[in-house]
């Protein structure tokens, strides 16, 4: 617990000697929505499409993207701060000192996981708010709960995958490629800025990301669109029981094996 | 006597040429070298270099989709009566197409420096002998043809695949005004590599300045959609002017500038921009100096 609480401390400290990256993370999901909301606006020549709404449950577009959007902060947390959380180290020169510390990397990992997740949440909690007071949002409170329960799920599957990046940049080094590989396929193959259900390529690569039934639940609960709860609950738990073994797994499979070939320092 | 002073005045202005000759030649050999070494770090890297060529697909397939899901098909009325183009997969592909150089402009040249502190050579090449505007205009030259090469390819994909046509006419232009549109998004390049020297979070810049630009650009969108105060300061970005002009010679695109507007209009932000780009990226280089902040992470 010293060891995770002490790697939250470091992160913090980090954090804060780039205030321009705190602004940033607040503001960018909610920016790279706008686009969408111009498109949609130069498309149909209003703020609701009959078409979408066939598709996706609600005619209106706007909450629709801002919630995807939203939503993918917990993506871009779990590819891009936990692939990076190694990666950073060999840059700041500091890898070895960690790993060579007495304590399991494992334990390392985790507490730079749950320093992103929660800095995550607290990037969503004020990107919502700002929906709710700009856009109009509205979000009941006895909702709070199983949005909860299903961002707590999410997160679980997310940073699953996030143990699997951190080891494989230990590996492959210039992870920039790989991250973007599993960046691509959450943005491509998840409803976070369309209704994959459009295509049946995207729609078949959507059932195995946890990410398509976290926004299911989540736009259907905040946008009362019908849902299965127990369906994707279980879904979801189902693939968390799966892929945070496998990301820890991997994580100290790639570990071991650098230690043995001696390319943990190489850049 | 007279003789002797003309010999000597040709010779000072043989020599001059010479120096002339020779400092512009180092310098492009310079430009050159560095975009050699660029290519050769990024093609030791085989993975992300072949990743960079799917990438304009993941992104804009999104676009696509999503239009496709608020109409059930691929042609909007609306956007035929805002534009005079109604086919939206053909109107969104060449505002986006275009704008991968803003991508190029603020990833690839922000990013340099900032590398070049990551493997440690930022110093030894600050050290050389020639000005830093040489080491910025090799990166500009080596993203071009980097760039350049991404887009071809996507070009030839999406045409293929979604049976875009185009108004072949028009490519002479929208070739030339692609030209003056990239020059002068190299001015934010610059801009964005000397920024970096002081902020050092290259890529919280880079984004924050790209998405701000990929808004108020009529990417997928015409400039009439935007809000009036938005569409007052897309005109001065040349990303602007870069897409509606092309939209407006492949597709047809109904303008509300005139198209020598455009290109003059196009002119002048280049040499704003360059200018501008130039001064910042100087500035921060003299600072870095002077506080010692260069090789500081």
């Amino acid at each position: 617990m010293n060891i995770i609480l002490a790697e939250i401390k470091k992160s913090y400290k980090i954090l804060l000697a780039y205030p321009v990256e705190i602004a940033f993370w607040i503001f960018s999901p909610l920016l790279w929505a706008v686009p969408l909301i111009f498109q949609g606006k130069a498309l149909v020549g209003s703020l609701s499409s009959e078409n979408f709404g066939a598709v996706t449950g609600t005619p209106d577009f706007i909450p629709y993207v801002l919630i995807g959007a939203i939503i993918s902060t917990y993506m871009a947390s779990s590819v891009w701060s936990m692939g990076f959380a190694m990666r950073d180290e060999t840059y700041y020169g500091t890898l070895e000192h960690i790993l060579s510390a007495p304590v399991k990397p494992v334990y390392i990992l985790l507490g730079k996981a749950l320093f992103n997740s929660l800095l995550a949440t607290t990037y969503v909690i004020i990107q919502l708010s700002i929906c709710v007071l700009i856009f109009g949002l509205q979000i009941t409170i006895h909702k709070i709960v199983p949005i909860v329960f299903f961002l707590i799920l999410l997160i679980a599957g997310l940073y699953g995958i996030g143990f699997a990046a951190a080891g494989l940049t230990l590996l492959v080094k210039e992870a920039h490629g790989l991250l973007h590989l599993f960046e691509y396929v959450l943005f491509l193959f998840s409803p976070i800025r369309y209704p994959v259900e459009i295509n049946p390529i995207t729609k078949a690569v959507s059932i195995f990301i946890p990410l398509t039934y976290a926004l299911i639940a989540l736009r259907g609960l905040l946008l009362n669109i019908r849902f299965d709860f127990w369906k994707n609950s279980c879904i979801l738990i189902g693939i968390d029981i799966i892929i945070i073994p496998l990301g820890l797994y991997i994580f100290n499979w790639v570990d071991r094996h650098t230690r043995q070939k001696g390319t943990l320092a190489e850049y | 006597m007279r003789g002797t002073e003309g010999t000597e005045k040709r010779g000072t202005e043989m020599r001059g040429t010479e120096t002339l000759k020779g400092k512009i030649l180092h310098y492009l050999r310079a430009i050159n070298a560095e975009n050699i070494k660029e290519w050769k770090i990024e093609l030791k890297y085989k993975p992300d270099f072949i990743r960079q060529f799917f990438e304009p697909f993941v992104y804009l397939l999104p676009y696509f989709l999503y239009g496709f899901a608020l109409l059930g098909s691929r042609n909007s009325e609306h956007l035929k009566s805002l534009t005079g183009i109604s086919d939206i997969f053909a109107f969104i592909f060449v505002g986006y197409l275009i704008m991968g150089f803003l991508n190029t402009a603020c990833w690839a040249m922000g990013a340099s420096l900032r590398k070049e502190q990551w493997y440690g050579t930022l110093e030894t090449i600050f050290v050389a002998p020639v000005p830093r505007w040489v080491y910025v205009a090799g990166m500009a030259l080596h993203s071009t043809l980097h760039q350049g090469l991404i887009m071809l390819i996507e070009a030839v994909v999406v045409v293929f695949i979604f049976k875009i046509f185009f108004n072949i006419s028009g490519l002479f232009y929208s070739l030339i005004l692609l030209l003056l549109m990239i020059s002068t998004l190299y001015g934010l390049g610059i801009l964005v590599a000397g920024l970096t020297i002081g902020l050092k979070q290259w890529w919280v810049i880079s984004e924050a300045v790209s998405t701000l630009i990929t808004i108020i650009t009529p990417i997928a969108y015409p400039l009439a959609i935007l809000p009036l105060f938005l569409q007052k300061i897309a005109l001065f970005l040349p990303t602007t002017y870069g897409v509606m002009g092309i939209r407006h010679f492949l597709l047809g695109e109904h303008l509300t500038i005139s198209v020598p507007a455009i290109f003059v209009r196009i002119a002048v932000m280049l040499i704003i921009w360059i200018g501008f780009g130039l001064m910042i990226f100087l500035i921060m280089d003299r600072y870095g100096r002077k506080k010692g902040a260069l090789s500081l992470y």
